[in-house]
């Protein structure tokens, strides 16, 4: 394959970027239903957990 | 409901004026948002041997003879747009994609004898890609030449059956 | 004493006072001050925050999987399956990432701007929500599309980088949303934030059409747009599958981003509320001597 690292990084950028972000959102997610879940269950069960 | 449409109308009204105020400043702007200038800009009117510019075209075709001058490669060829053709000489590697009848940009100077002396050579590629095996089937059929110019309209080749045209 | 004695004096005070204690008396209707009860009004039917999260946690899965299967799929296909250019070699399978990420660069920001005209003319206060969370998703997307166009530019044309007019005005696309997440976040008090966020936002959209055209109103390094409305695509359909399928990954993967974080900032800004109605209690309760 031709111009492989420029290919490499490219692709490694294009996947590792929006996983983090993924990844980010993810944990900001579980962190606030379960702050929300703390601090008055009858507002938790309004979403269906998962 | 009141409030609000008059919100809306507040803000198409501003948007018409930043759109205007961007439209009118694009224009004055016009000459300097280009990136290159063309063979025939040159033709028309001498940047002056100091100014350092960019001339953009296609290498024209059985133009480019490429040679060395103490130790370094020295690349004579020319650029045009179809009407006029301006000698340039390069020295220096040149990008890959450089070929006959490929775009090119080149930074440097027009000299007084009418050869532009570039300091560095940018390929420019066209918005077309085409396997290598469908290139080869339109070269064998003579339906395009590289060197010539841009391929025949997409339609005529995108569905090609690579396998077919390869053979 | 009162409640009201022992607050501390100013405006603010009592305004975010007056805010406290909604969530405690109507928890359905939680900041959603500014929502009309007048059933059936559109667009306000989303700004319900329980509706929202209902609505948005259902339709999260779908927006995931279907991102994550679609980019996997186009982008394995674009690097191993998909035939290498005729003169760009396999440099052009840079192509599979980076003009999905320009086109969600471009659609985030318009995204953005519905956003922020929700947020100004209805004061919409999920649009709030919406765009502060866009900005850092879009800003990423953008980012992705200048570094891979870079290591495109540099094998293919000879260079990371030129200020030709398509370039620049991504580059400028690009500090637009770092401005908006800035500014957005600048203020104490959020919503004079989302309305500056919303002001600047609109008057960047000014950018948009000037990246699409760009390509044509001036000379540039970079090419014009293969795929257009009018015309047959410019490409090899054995180019063009793989492209629309990281395309369409992409933009559910940015969906799927943003869903996400309004949810999260939903949640945040409930959290809030209740934590804020719960001082307030506790300042009732305990009345501090003067």
């Amino acid at each position: 394959m031709t111009h492989l690292p420029y290919i490499a990084a490219a692709y490694a950028l294009a996947v590792l970027v929006p996983a983090a972000y993924g990844l980010a959102a993810m944990r900001r997610l579980r962190q606030a239903r379960a702050r929300l879940a703390a601090l008055d269950p009858r507002l938790a069960v309004r979403e269906p957990g998962r | 409901m009141t409030r609000k449409r008059r919100r809306l109308y507040l803000l198409l009204a501003c948007g018409l004026g930043v759109g205007t105020a961007a439209a009118l400043a694009l224009s004055a702007f016009r000459d300097n948002l280009v990136f290159f200038v063309l063979p025939s800009d040159l033709a028309a009117q001498h940047p002056g041997p100091e100014r350092t510019l960019r001339l953009g075209g296609l290498v024209a075709e059985g133009s480019v003879v490429r040679g060395s001058e103490d130790g370094h490669p020295l690349a004579r060829f020319r650029i045009t747009d179809g009407r006029d053709a301006v000698p340039v000489t390069f020295s220096g590697i040149l990008p890959d994609l450089f070929r006959e009848g490929q775009g090119v940009v080149a930074l440097g100077t027009l000299g007084q004898d009418g050869v532009f002396h570039a300091a560095e050579v940018l390929a420019k590629h066209d918005e077309t890609y085409m396997p290598k095996d469908v290139a080869e089937a339109l070269k064998q059929k003579g339906l395009w030449n590289p060197k010539a110019g841009p391929p025949p309209p997409a339609s005529t080749w995108n569905t090609l059956a690579p396998a077919k045209a390869g053979g | 004493m009162t409640a009201e004695s022992s607050a501390a004096p100013g405006g603010f005070e009592m305004a975010s006072r007056a805010a406290m204690f909604r969530p405690v008396d109507a928890l359905s209707s939680l900041a959603t001050p500014a929502a009309p009860k007048a059933p059936g009004r559109g667009l306000h039917r989303f700004a319900n925050p329980g509706r929202f999260l209902r609505l948005a946690a259902a339709l999260q899965p779908w927006l995931t999987a279907g991102g994550l299967i679609l980019t996997a799929a186009g982008l394995v296909w674009g690097l191993v399956f998909a035939p290498a250019d005729w003169q760009q070699g396999d440099a052009v399978r840079i192509m599979y990432v980076h003009v999905p990420a320009a086109w969600l660069a471009s659609a985030g920001y318009l995204a953005l701007a519905v956003c922020s005209v929700l947020s100004l003319v209805w004061r919409h206060p999920l649009a709030d929500l919406a765009a502060a969370e866009i900005g850092p998703v879009g800003a990423a997307f953008t980012g992705i599309c200048l570094a891979t166009g870079s290591l495109w530019g540099k094998p293919m044309w000879g260079a990371w980088w030129v200020w030709d007019a398509r370039l620049t005005s991504v580059l400028v696309l690009f500090f637009l949303y770092l401005g908006h997440i800035a500014l957005i976040r600048a203020f104490d008090d959020p919503t004079r934030g989302y309305r500056a966020g919303a002001i600047l936002a609109l008057v960047g959209v000014v950018n948009l059409p000037i990246i699409k055209f760009s390509v044509d109103w001036w000379n540039t390094l970079h090419q014009p747009a293969t795929i257009s409305l009018t015309g047959a695509p410019s490409m090899y359909l054995g180019m063009l599958w793989p492209l629309a399928l990281t395309a369409l990954g992409y933009t559910l993967v940015f969906a799927a981003l943003v869903t996400a974080r309004t949810r999260a900032a939903v949640m945040e800004r409930r959290i809030r509320a209740l934590l804020m109605a719960a001082a307030a209690r506790e300042d009732g309760a305990v009345p501090v001597a003067a």
